[in-house]
């Protein structure tokens, strides 16, 4: 099993498919086994019980349990060198 | 062969194969051109055909259930909604199985580009996904007046202002959300033109301006935003209005909870198949102001932080099925489309998250969005029918599809319709003009505030 990584929008099918499709190109180029999940962000926490990492469109001041990655870097290319490698930092602890 | 019979051929071919078959031949084509990898290419048309398939087997599947108890609450209390709801989804998929749709891709960069070089906007947009709101706005204008150039020449003008009135709200934006160097293009923002002079009237109520615990509050209701959760609520209401016994009633629930939670899942593979192209876009920009400071256009969802967004969206709808019901013009029963965050997000942007003065302008601005939809049903319908999008018998005997929450409602109708006014009809073009006349108050009032702010942190030094 790949491991999860969870991406949030609104409707969890425009922006956040976006930055899914984004990453996982990214991750297949650097033959990383993960997958990105693009969800409704109105039913985000159900979904990241099992993640290795959330990458969030949003600033919220919510605390989270799992390292957040963010993701209007990959939308704007500022700063998306140093998310992706947090996020791939996130997936090597998550694999143990 | 020869020419003509090839070309005979060719046509003949494409009026036999739906949208399903004929964009995403274009999308390939259009795939291999900005150099995707053949096989790449491929597999994101095919994709593209799935996304338009199962968008249509839905839609179907959600007419079959939708349109009996319509018509059960038709007998049993009189409400005569006979357009089907199909929400911004169905709109997406409509849109683009317009025969011309991709080649408002190239527009769009077009315009940016002038823009960008004349020193006209600082805003690179994108958002290329939302390429399918010009699209939208442009069926609009070929179904009133058949002319595709103008399609054209309208949606141009309609990217100018999207880009124009990103740049105008850059800085509140950046004080709402924190997240510098990002703006929004979404032509849902162009509703702020009427809210802004409302607004305005509001803000010298006092009581209007206190704070409110928006973050306890979304907690507590967020739930029935949930797509499963509000879809069941929905569908047992309507079984309820129809006279359903009970299990009838919690099997329509059941049916609309599948529909509202699938729509946006069979959505995400047209954002999917869609994103190569659009990345591929985004990178050539990219590379070409290299240098110069852009601030990047962006969907909405980035604003979706705010609990004040959330909470009006869940109050909005409540009062969505009621305007519904009572609306005497209104022919849409609500369904798919009914979380508007295009009614929403500007009030947010205009009121910078005040949640009582958000709520008034949404109940206002709710009749806005149900009588433009219901405009706009016969030519969202003529063009889904006749591009196979939906089946004809997914559409009951009205034959009617639109969307309750079209974004930037005021702007898409008047704009796409003034012209109506060479057949007599001058009520568009009044709306185009009262539009106008508040974009250009909003724009000037922005500008006036920001320069005073401007001018007294210029003479009061800064505190560090």
């Amino acid at each position: 099993m790949p491991v999860k990584v969870i991406v949030a929008c609104g409707s969890g099918v425009a922006t956040s498919q976006t930055v899914a499709s984004k990453v996982n190109r990214m991750l297949d180029k650097d033959k990383i086994d993960a997958h990105v999940e693009a969800v409704d962000l109105k039913s985000v926490d159900r979904y990241l019980k099992d993640a290795a990492a959330y990458i969030t469109i949003v600033r919220d001041k919510k605390e989270y349990d799992l390292p957040v990655i963010d993701g209007i870097a990959f939308l704007t290319g500022v700063g998306q060198k140093q998310q992706y490698e947090k996020l791939l930092k996130a997936i090597k602890e998550y694999k143990g | 062969m020869d020419f003509a019979a090839a070309s005979q051929w060719i046509n003949g071919f494409l009026s036999s194969v739906g949208a399903a078959v004929f964009v995403p031949i274009i999308m390939i084509i259009m795939g291999l051109i900005v150099r995707m990898k053949p096989k790449d290419a491929i597999s994101a048309g095919i994709l593209l055909g799935v996304a338009f398939t199962g968008m249509s087997m839905l839609i179907s599947y959600m007419g079959n259930i939708i349109q009996p108890v319509g018509e059960a609450m038709l007998k049993n209390l009189g409400i005569d909604l006979p357009i089907l709801d199909g929400g911004w989804t169905t709109m997406a998929a409509i849109a683009w199985s317009w025969p011309y749709a991709i080649l408002m891709f190239p527009l769009m960069i077009i315009v940016n580009i002038i823009m960008l070089v004349g020193n006209k906007t600082d805003t690179f947009n994108a958002d290329l996904w939302n390429v399918w709101g010009k699209i939208f706005t442009a069926v609009g204008v070929v179904g009133l007046t058949g002319n595709v150039l103008l399609a054209f020449v309208i949606a141009a003008i309609q990217i100018v202002f999207e880009l124009k009135t990103a740049d105008l709200f850059k800085d509140e934006i950046y004080e709402l959300t924190g997240i510098p160097g990002v703006t929004c293009t979404h032509k849902m923002v162009f509703l702020s033109a009427i809210y802004y002079p409302i607004d305005k009237l509001l803000r010298k109520i006092p009581a209007l301006n206190h704070k409110a615990d928006a973050e306890a509050l979304h907690d507590k209701i967020g739930i029935f935003a949930e797509n499963h959760v509000l879809g069941f609520i929905l569908g047992c209401l309507f079984g309820l209005l129809g006279g359903y016994d009970p299990g009838a009633l919690l099997t329509l629930g059941i049916q609309c909870a599948m529909c509202l939670t699938l729509f946006p899942v069979i959505s995400k593979y047209f954002m999917e198949a869609l994103s190569p192209i659009s990345e591929a876009v985004s990178d050539y920009m990219h590379g070409k102001f290299e240098g110069r400071t852009l601030v990047v256009g962006l969907d909405w969802p980035f604003l979706g932080g705010s609990n004040e967004i959330w909470i009006t969206i869940i109050l909005s709808i409540p009062l969505t099925v009621l305007y519904a019901f009572i609306l005497p013009d209104n022919k849409i029963l609500p369904f798919a489309g009914i979380v508007n965050i295009a009614l929403v997000v500007p009030a947010y942007l205009v009121t910078k998250g005040n949640l009582p003065r958000m709520i008034i302008l949404s109940v206002i601005g709710i009749p806005i969005f149900l009588l433009v939809g219901t405009a706009f049903a016969p030519f969202v319908s003529q063009l889904a029918l006749s591009t196979g999008a939906v089946a004809k018998d997914a559409l009951g005997a009205s034959g009617l599809i639109s969307n309750s929450s079209i974004d930037g409602p005021w702007f898409t109708y008047a704009f796409s319709q003034f012209l109506d006014c060479m057949n007599g009809n001058f009520i568009p073009l009044g709306m185009l003009i009262v539009w106008l006349a508040g974009y250009f108050y909003m724009y000037r009032d922005m500008k006036k505030v920001a320069a005073k702010k401007a001018e007294s942190e210029a003479t009061e030094p800064a505190a560090e």
